[in-house]
């Protein structure tokens, strides 16, 4: 009876891109993030969800040391990226930032124009040796972002004279161009309206064809709507992850069901 | 799995509370259906058999009126969880009951034809006692379904199987009547298709169990239910 179930519920047969062990993340005293252990999937896109606070967002950030940037975090645990340890001091944070990407709450295009917000990553890391080869990393990168066709013939425009949706995609074609392997977004939809929140929506299972793609996200149906896997965090504990469609369905944990039901839990 | 916990939106509950305070409604309305039914076959009633007939249109309104309340629930509240496995089996039980009901509509359109011809001994009081079985499997049903009760959704479900061995008794039994006395046949014939259609709602009934059982597990059940009806091959070649 199970082999009429649709195909895209399968989702374990993908190669692990990111993993998190026995993880830990303290800001000073204050413990956030306790005892995650997590497998992203490559070409998979995986949603965090849990109430404020709960340290989806912190755990996201963990995921390209993000949480550098903040002097009092410290993150203990395994943190790996095609099996090697992301925090080993070898590891430049640039350098793996290339390789995992992010795109913010808020559109945050450089006050540069839509040309240069795109090519400021291949830029910094020398990925270009020419203006062509620069040009066409652009469009690339915009045609990702399913951008081009609106912005191609004002490239030398300032980023930030585009609508929300569009200076989001931008964002996204930023995040892209340097080729990472894995896209990192926090609620990236949640200053936008229900237009522009299909298109990127709709862009991000694009993205998933080529990358891995972990999203944070208050609303339950976009994790319903774009992600594979789901990961449900509560109180710093990552309570159940699984695939979406068993999660919205039939979750395992009671403390999801109250959450994802919107009960008084 | 299931969640007692209130929503944070209140007017949530109250519609869940209300699409299944309509199935169980329509639940109480199909037992009497059935009971009904029965009686005015055994009493050769037709009086009670047309009653059956006109309420049976109260029960299709209640179906369409869960329908439209469910659609409703699924447009405004987005169900996900226990409430939308609960939105989805209220629309599953309420299309299995307003079937049972059509079933019972069907015999008391039988018996008015019946009421005209000789009585077949003992017959009218057999399906009596096969029907109660399954208003009996009914009740439990929907009890099983208010208290989330999976062990009583199961027994259910296995009790079909009595019901299917009714059905061959009587099988056989109107075969003998009609081989006997071929002035039988009209009556044995409408007879012979009240059993099938109380085997009928035995099924629908089972039906409604699975989806308790759906409800409260998230899983149906999908080993396959013992099944007794095994007329299919009477009077075949090793007859």
């Amino acid at each position: 009876m199970y082999d009429t179930r649709n195909a895209e519920r399968d989702v374990t047969q993908n190669e692990i891109k990111m993993s998190a062990r026995k993880c830990q993340v303290f800001y000073g005293d204050k413990q956030a993030i306790i005892d995650v252990d997590i497998d992203v999937e490559d070409k998979m896109v995986t949603a965090f969800i849990g109430p404020s606070g709960c340290g989806k967002s912190t755990f996201l950030r963990v995921l390209n040391r993000m949480n550098d940037t903040i002097p009092i975090a410290r993150v203990e645990g395994a943190i790996t990226l095609d099996g090697e340890d992301i925090y080993d001091p070898r590891v430049d944070p640039v350098q793996l930032r290339a390789r995992v990407g992010m795109v913010f709450q808020k559109p945050n295009p450089f006050p540069k124009s839509i040309y240069d917000n795109v090519a400021y990553g291949p830029r910094i890391h020398g990925l270009a040796t020419g203006k062509a080869e620069m040009d066409a990393i652009v469009e690339k990168s915009l045609r990702r972002a399913a951008l081009w066709d609106e912005v191609k013939d004002r490239l030398q425009e300032p980023g930030t004279g585009l609508s929300g949706g569009q200076q989001q995609r931008l964002c996204i074609a930023r995040a892209v161009a340097t080729e990472p392997e894995v896209l990192l977004m926090d609620e990236p939809c949640s200053a936008l309206d229900p237009i522009a929140t299909s298109q990127v929506e709709e862009l991000i299972d694009e993205l998933r064809e080529s990358y891995s793609v972990v999203i944070v996200t208050h609303s339950m149906q976009q994790a319903a709507r774009v992600s594979q896997k789901t990961a449900f965090f509560h109180l710093g504990y990552l309570v159940e992850y699984g695939e979406t469609g068993q999660i919205f369905t039939n979750p395992r944990d009671e403390r999801t069901e109250s959450y994802i039901s919107g009960r008084i839990g | 799995m299931t969640v007692e916990n209130a929503h944070i939106h209140a007017a949530f509950d109250r519609d869940l509370e209300t699409i299944q305070a309509e199935v169980m409604k329509m639940g109480g309305m199909v037992e009497t259906a059935i009971a009904e039914a029965t009686k005015a076959l055994e009493l050769r009633d037709e009086d009670r058999a047309e009653q059956v007939v006109a309420n049976d249109l109260q029960i299709d309104a209640l179906e369409l009126q869960i329908d439209e309340e469910v659609a409703r629930v699924i447009a405004l509240r987005q169900p996900i969880a226990t409430d939308l496995r609960t939105v989805l089996t209220v629309m599953k039980i309420s299309a299995n009951l307003e079937r049972v009901g059509d079933y019972a509509k069907n015999i008391s359109k039988r018996t008015s034809a019946l009421v005209e011809m000789q009585p077949i001994e003992g017959a009218a009081g057999a399906l009596r006692r096969q029907a109660k079985a399954v208003e009996l499997m009914l009740r439990d049903a929907l009890d099983a379904y208010i208290r989330r009760d999976v062990d009583l959704a199961h027994d259910v479900r296995i009790r079909d199987r009595e019901v299917d061995q009714m059905y061959n008794s009587l099988f056989r039994e109107f075969l003998t009547h009609m081989m006997e006395d071929p002035r039988n046949i009209t009556a044995c014939m409408h007879l012979h298709f009240i059993a099938k259609n109380i085997e009928r709602m035995g099924d629908h009934v089972t039906a409604v169990a699975e989806q308790v059982i759906y409800l409260v597990t998230g899983d149906l059940p999908f080993d396959d239910r013992p099944k007794a009806d095994d007329t299919a091959g009477i009077g075949g070649p090793k007859g």
